[in-house]
């Protein structure tokens, strides 16, 4: 009967209710949304951390970080593998010579980091190999010679490996993604030539085409000029051992693509093989360990083990390595709890308000109620279940609508590619697909219905300082 | 029997700085079966005394009894439950609950008193048959006239079997044909249920309609007849 009445009362002032319903809706749902992109963007960083640059644990000397120094290598690192191995919960284990260098080319050169790897397992711990750009050519393929280079897109543009080209085929192509002919047109002029950077062709275009064209069709335009030349060469230079300087002509095998320029712009990988017979390193010998966890979550736990097993060397997990990026995954749940008293104290303010206003307006009604022998307890609860309705059907309507909402994006992705200059540099995604743990969602659940109680409180406790013959008076 | 006895009671309100006594030493008592009307003035005390004797409100000296229990010696919440079980209200107006049928309205009290489902719409109906009203089950309060709404009011007053109906003023914004449908029912009621009602007015045509007329001035029974007209 009270319930009946209470969900009644709800509806009484349609519009009021609907107003809040749609208030706390929104605002669940844009808190929810905006956390579920965040989340998202981490997740995804942490996840290309781990799988495409350091894998979970990294072992060196602890020089090595802070000298470039060729003969900071691993001592007796037949056994410091062995133990690597043996450790519980590390899965595969990988060794990598690795010198600081310069890569040119005929129209750049840049400070680079050059990683001699074992292509067979590191494919296996790695999804780097995954990231090739379509066209490139291929992860130390089968035609693969021992002086072969797998860079980053970053690096290659610096060198200008990349270029772009308007070719007339790349023009036709536009016009088959829906860029219009009359716009096509105009670009003929730059049919042919070379770019040697992509500020330069857009400089060109610049001149030929409108600002909302450009806007527009921009992205379209470099995506379809953009060029590479297959067979590349780079010429890697570093010191060997006896501190001479040595390098080689490497061809550039494939060229691949994260979402982090800094790893893009100063990584180049190459056959372990080619680098020690340059560098004079023996076989056997290693800069560094690479350990693979079975589960993210052991990271914790299995790394104080390792250093302590190997004490006299440097153990690093990738949350020691990337700070800020081991910072932000800590702090999520902060980001979390924040949000969620963001959602939560918004919903209080509604229903609170309303409710108020609910129990002020029904001042005469409420003093009959209480005349004809409903009793205290009963208004409470009355005024409690309006409050609760009202939270608890804007609060669902929210999760509802975010659930739904994430569930497509997930799957579609959100591009932010336009926007997406400053994202990329600092290692973020330009693509977000918005993801939130269930057991937030059944929190946040929780919690809705605990604030629209809690809120309920005081209007209800208004309800009852009503005295029924002061408002049934005055008639 | 007595239903209600009231002993030299005295209601004083302070909330100016002159000191009002609205109801100024009443001593009465209403029998079984009474219909019966307090009259007076507008400011006379009528609202203050129906207050005291369904226990909205307690009295600053003397005391009333109604059906056994000293209202001074119940607790505020004991009150509450005092007036569901033994006085059924009707108010000048804000009587119904807006949000439930009529039906709903007339079975209010008897669900917060937890009837049984099957007896508390045998009784609704009845009722509401009784009031001329048979046909209006399912209609909101908006969708009912005044009288209708006081009718409505009267069943739902009715319906648990009080000891007495209360009514201040229940005519006080009707038009006189309302007024006159509303004190039929009200008397037939009376006769047919042997309901108490006690009801205040300040019209002359309710009060020529009661066996019973008791005359308030500042707050002071100066008269209290019992006609038989009806007999
Ligand atoms: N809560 C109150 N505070 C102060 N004075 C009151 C209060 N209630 C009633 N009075 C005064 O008591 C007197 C009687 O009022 P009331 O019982 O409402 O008379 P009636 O119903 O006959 O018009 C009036 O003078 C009124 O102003
Ligand atoms: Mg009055």
């Amino acid at each position: 009967m009270i319930t009946s009445i209470a969900w009644k009362n709800v509806w009484r002032n349609r519009t009021r209710s609907l107003t809040v319903i749609a208030a706390v809706t929104v605002g669940v749902f844009a808190s929810v949304f905006a956390l579920a992109a965040i989340n998202s963007s981490i997740v995804q960083r942490i996840d290309s951390a781990v799988n495409e640059e350091l894998s979970h644990i990294q072992v060196n000397t602890k020089e090595f970080r802070s000298s470039s120094d060729i003969l900071n290598i691993i001592s007796e690192p037949d056994k410091v593998a062995e133990t690597l191995r043996k450790t519980p919960g590390v899965t595969d284990v990988t060794g990598r010579i690795i010198v600081r260098g310069i890569a040119s080319a005929p129209s750049g050169s840049a400070g680079v980091e050059i990683t001699g790897i074992d292509i067979e397992k590191e494919k296996q711990m790695f999804t780097l190999s995954g990231k090739l750009i379509p066209g490139t050519g291929s992860y130390f393929g089968a035609d693969t010679k021992l002086n072969s280079a797998f860079i980053g897109e970053k690096l290659a543009r610096e060198l200008q490996i990349i270029r772009y080209i308007l070719t007339a085929e790349s023009l036709t192509a536009l016009v088959d993604k829906g860029v219009p002919s009359a716009v096509t047109d105009r670009l003929k002029p730059l049919e042919g030539q070379r770019f040697t950077t992509e500020k330069k062709l857009t400089e060109a275009y610049y001149r030929l085409l409108t600002p909302k064209e450009i806007k527009k069709y921009g992205l379209a335009i470099r995506e379809a000029a953009w060029s590479y030349r297959e067979g590349s060469r780079v010429i890697l230079s570093f010191l060997d051992v006896n501190g001479n300087q040595t390098g080689a002509a490497y061809r550039i095998c494939g060229i691949f693509r994260t979402n982090n320029d800094l790893f893009e712009a100063t990584s180049v990988f190459v056959p372990m093989e080619e680098l020690r017979r340059l560098t004079g390193l023996e076989d056997g010998v290693y800069h560094r360990f690479i350990a693979r966890l079975e589960e993210n979550d052991m990271t914790d736990r299995v790394t104080p083990v390792l250093k302590e097993a190997l004490p006299g060397l440097e153990v690093m997990n990738w949350k020691e390595i990337q700070v800020d990026l081991a910072m932000i995954a800590d702090y999520i749940n902060q980001i979390y709890a924040i949000f969620m008293v963001l959602i939560l104290a918004a919903l209080s303010f509604g229903i609170v308000n309303t409710m108020l206003m609910a129990v002020l307006e029904r001042t005469r009604e409420l003093g009959m109620l209480s005349a004809v022998g409903m009793n205290r307890r009963r208004i409470f609860l009355m005024i409690m279940l309006e409050s609760v309705f009202l939270s608890v059907v804007g609060g669902f309507t929210g999760m509802a609508v975010s659930g739904i909402v994430i569930g497509i994006t997930n799957h579609t992705g959100i591009n932010l590619v336009k926007y997406s200059e400053g994202l990329e540099a600092f290692g973020y995604s330009a693509h977000l697909y918005p993801t939130i743990g269930a057991d937030f969602f059944i929190i946040l659940t929780v919690l809705i219905v605990i604030t629209g109680i809690l809120s309920a409180v005081y209007p209800a406790r208004k309800a009852l300082q009503l005295n029924p013959v002061e408002a049934l008076r005055g008639e | 029997m007595n239903v209600v006895e009231i002993n030299d009671v005295y209601k004083t309100y302070h909330d100016t700085e002159v000191e009002v006594r609205a109801v100024n030493g009443v001593t009465l008592s209403f029998t079984k079966g009474d219909f019966a009307v307090i009259v007076g003035p507008s400011g006379s005390g009528k609202t203050t005394l129906l207050n005291l004797i369904g226990g909205l409100d307690q009295p600053t000296t003397g005391e009333i009894i109604v059906a056994g229990h000293r209202l001074s010696e119940l607790k505020p919440s004991e009150l509450i439950d005092f007036r569901m079980e033994h006085v059924g209200f009707v108010f000048q107006s804000y009587n119904l609950i807006p949000v439930l049928t009529a039906a709903e309205n007339v079975g209010f009290i008897m669900s917060l008193q937890k009837w049984p489902k099957e007896k508390r719409m045998a009784r609704t109906g009845e009722l509401l048959e009784a009031v001329g009203l048979a046909d209006r089950h399912n209609s909101r309060p908006s969708q009912l006239s005044g009288g209708q709404q006081q009718r409505v009011a009267v069943a739902r007053a009715l319906a648990p079997r009080p000891e007495f109906i209360l009514a201040d003023e229940p005519t006080a914004n009707l038009d006189s044909k309302s007024a006159e449908t509303l004190l039929d029912i009200m008397e037939k009621l009376n006769r047919e249920e042997e309901m108490t009602f006690i009801f205040s007015t300040h019209d002359a045509r309710v009060m020529k309609r009661a066996r019973r007329v008791i005359t308030l001035e500042d707050g002071k029974v100066v008269s209290d007849e019992r006609t038989n007209h009806r007999e």
